[in-house]
């Protein structure tokens, strides 16, 4: 089932843009641009998550956050202030995160993952075409066929499926699969790349992009 | 050590000095007067014997015989031993060859006895003696009779004197002791009294030194101490009126910060989410365009920010020169840009322009006109209509905008001069606004020492009006 996302921003273009982004990898997504509206639906819908601005008219977010922190739903306020002051209000009022305005969209994704996991609605089972992922036994299969794969392939994978659609530079693999204190060359990606291409049978999904990195496409 | 002790510890110790100093001058004055008038009454009796031999002499003489003479003397010895009967009194009579003719002592004659030697005749030496536990006064004179002389010497036991004077000094020490305490006492609380207010001040100077600027000293004295207190209250009311301002201006700044921060990262956010969108997913035109457009736009607005917090910082920063110039010349020249801009929206532009002629700098009421007119004509509708006039009202100039646009609302319209508020802010963003345009307004018409009034009615319209100071008669003529 997807999961629903709330995205309260007042900038109409930065809400579009965000909603783009969680519509390619697969959340479904609704857009408010108040306080007051977002209090409306936030009380009327079901929502898995909420991506709150903190300076929005009519209720700002800190306010609107007091008022639904009872209804339990996780929260990460996205905001241009970046003062540490603001962003101790922001957790101690019961945030689960924090995103400092300009964010990467890969940036937000990640944690939008790691908060949806603290509160046990992450995915157990991820699907791309024939391939499924079981996370919970760390099993991939093929056409219901077991598939080996070494632990960093499988890294590998999670990272293209969780960002399905969306182009990685070879450095934001090596980040999210190798650490931030691997210090290897970028080909290991490639070649990384290539072997999964091949167990997978993903030549046609795993995209090689120009200049930039690689893309799993539909 | 505290003032109160240091005032009540020197006051006691000057007083204990002068008080014992004073009382012992006057015991040991009163003694010696005392033992003067005894010394005095001593010789004068030993005179008196001397007078009363010196009678008998003559009949001495005729006889001339020295059991006689002694007879004669023991007679007038007891004689006076008898008139003087008081107790302490001595009579020794002694001849040339230092053997007694009469004594009536009652104690051992010191061996050496100075006031005898060198004694000439008719002459009275005293000498002050202490014998056993008695003080005596010796006098003594030498007369001759019949070519031998004799020491008569009278002496008088003084040791009531003295033993009075032991008396007043023991009277004196107890006296002492309860006159010292008394004054301790009374000393501590006068002390204690008068630096009250100090310590009341230190306490409010240590509140205000911990950071509570609004602790004033309560001190009703209108002694020194009460006017260092009205001077220490003034003084912590001008450090308060600073502070406060230090921390409002510290906020304003703090704020303005804030907005420039989030003005510049919303469209930052937009541009950067959009060209890593177009960049990472798959092309796709429809997408690709709204992007571009997107970038574009808010490029522009960055674009347009940028430019109007130079301006504002110009204008914090620099001094202007004034020239004097006709408000009407400076509007008719950018007639054809304000027509231009009105046109783009199909509003109508209505000019009403009198001949208004104040010291101004040209530039700056240019973009306070344009600044105004782009308001007017975002606030409008199309087909609306915005009108700039300016009239010469009883020697003070105004420059008017007005429009029949949305209107601002009251609870809107005290903000609308802060940096970066925007009473829609949907509206102002969809026109590349940042909100900085009235405080740029503002600060130009600060520097023309102007005002700004605002009438404005939803729906109804808005007329924005500066009011510059009526400019005096003398700089009329002035070239």
């Amino acid at each position: 089932m997807k999961k629903r996302i709330l995205i309260v921003e007042d900038d109409i273009h930065i809400s579009n843009i965000i909603k783009m982004n969680l519509t390619l990898v697969g959340y479904e997504t609704e857009q408010v641009y108040d306080g007051m509206e977002a209090l409306d639906r936030i009380k009327g819908g079901k929502f898995d998550l909420i991506l709150l601005d903190v300076m929005i008219p009519r209720m700002d977010g800190f306010e609107l956050m007091e008022k639904i922190r009872p209804m339990q739903i996780p929260v990460i306020f996205l905001t241009a202030k970046n003062a540490v002051f603001d962003k101790v209000i922001g957790l101690k009022l019961g945030a689960d995160d924090y995103m400092v305005k300009p964010f990467e969209a890969i940036e937000l994704l990640a944690r939008m993952e790691t908060v949806l996991r603290r509160y046990g609605k992450e995915e157990t089972i991820m699907s791309f075409q024939d391939i499924n992922v079981y996370i919970d036994k760390r099993e991939v299969t093929v056409r219901e066929e077991v598939v080996e794969l070494t632990p960093k392939e499988y890294e590998l994978l999670l990272v293209l499926l969780k960002n399905k659609n969306i182009a990685l530079s070879r450095e934001q693999f090596i980040e999210k699969v190798w650490g931030g204190d691997f210090y290897g060359e970028t080909r290991t990606v490639d070649m990384h790349i290539k072997s999964l291409r091949k167990k997978l049978n993903l030549q046609d999904h795993i995209k090689t992009i120009y200049k930039i990195g690689y893309r799993l496409e539909d | 050590m505290k003032f109160w002790q240091k005032i009540c510890l020197f006051s006691i110790l000057t007083f204990i000095i002068i008080f014992n100093a004073a009382s012992i001058m006057v015991i040991e004055r009163n003694h010696s007067k005392m033992l003067q008038q005894e010394i005095t009454n001593t010789l004068s009796a030993n005179m008196s014997i001397n007078s009363s031999v010196n009678a008998v002499v003559p009949i001495l003489r005729i006889y001339d015989s020295i059991d006689y003479e002694k007879t004669v003397l023991t007679n007038i010895a007891n004689q006076f031993v008898r008139r003087n009967s008081d107790q302490g009194s001595y009579l020794e009579i002694a001849d040339d060859k230092d053997k007694t003719v009469f004594s009536n002592l009652d104690f051992a004659m010191p061996s050496e006895r100075e006031e005898r030697n060198k004694l000439a005749p008719g002459e009275i030496k005293y000498i002050l003696r202490d014998i056993g536990e008695r003080t005596l006064l010796f006098t003594a004179n030498v007369t001759d009779i019949n070519h031998k002389s004799y020491v008569f010497s009278y002496i008088k036991d003084v040791t009531p004197l003295y033993a009075e004077r032991m008396d007043q000094y023991t009277f004196f020490v107890q006296m002492d002791v309860v006159a010292c305490l008394i004054y301790i006492i009374v000393m501590f609380f006068i002390s204690k009294g008068l630096t009250k207010p100090i310590e009341t001040m230190v306490r409010s100077a240590k509140e205000i030194a911990q950071g509570d600027f609004s602790e004033r000293v309560h001190l009703k004295s209108r002694d020194e101490i009460g006017v260092l207190a009205t001077n220490f209250n003034e003084m912590a009311a001008v450090v308060e009126d600073k502070i406060i301002e230090l921390e409002r201006n510290n906020g304003e700044k703090q704020r303005f910060i804030n907005n420039i921060t989030h003005e510049l990262k919303t469209p930052l956010t937009s541009i950067i989410g959009y060209a890593n969108y177009m960049r990472s997913t798959k092309y796709d035109e429809a997408t690709f365009l709204e992007g571009l457009n997107v970038i574009y736009s808010e490029g522009k607005r960055l674009e347009s920010l940028a430019t109007k917090l130079m301006d504002l910082i110009l204008l914090k920063d620099h001094q202007f020169q004034m020239k004097k110039g006709n408000l009407k010349d400076v509007v008719t020249e950018l007639e054809p840009s304000l027509k231009q801009i009105v046109a783009s929206k199909g509003i109508q532009l209505e000019m009403d322009c009198q001949d208004c002629r104040l010291p101004l700098e040209k530039d700056l009421i240019k973009i306070v006109i344009f600044n105004l007119i782009d308001n007017a004509v975002k606030a409008s509708s199309e087909e609306g209509k915005v009108m700039i006039r300016t009239l010469d009202q009883r020697g003070s100039c105004i420059l008017e905008v007005a429009d029949e646009g949305s209107g601002i609302s009251q609870e809107h319209i005290d903000k609308i001069f802060e940096p970066f508020y925007m009473a829609d802010k949907a509206r102002t963003r969809n026109n590349n606004g940042a909100g900085l345009g009235l405080s740029i307004c503002r600060s130009i018409a600060d520097i023309h020492h102007a005002e700004i009034e605002v009438d404005s009615e939803v729906g109804v319209g808005t007329t924005i009006r500066i009011v510059f100071p009526p400019c005096r008669e003398g700089s009329e003529d002035a070239p």
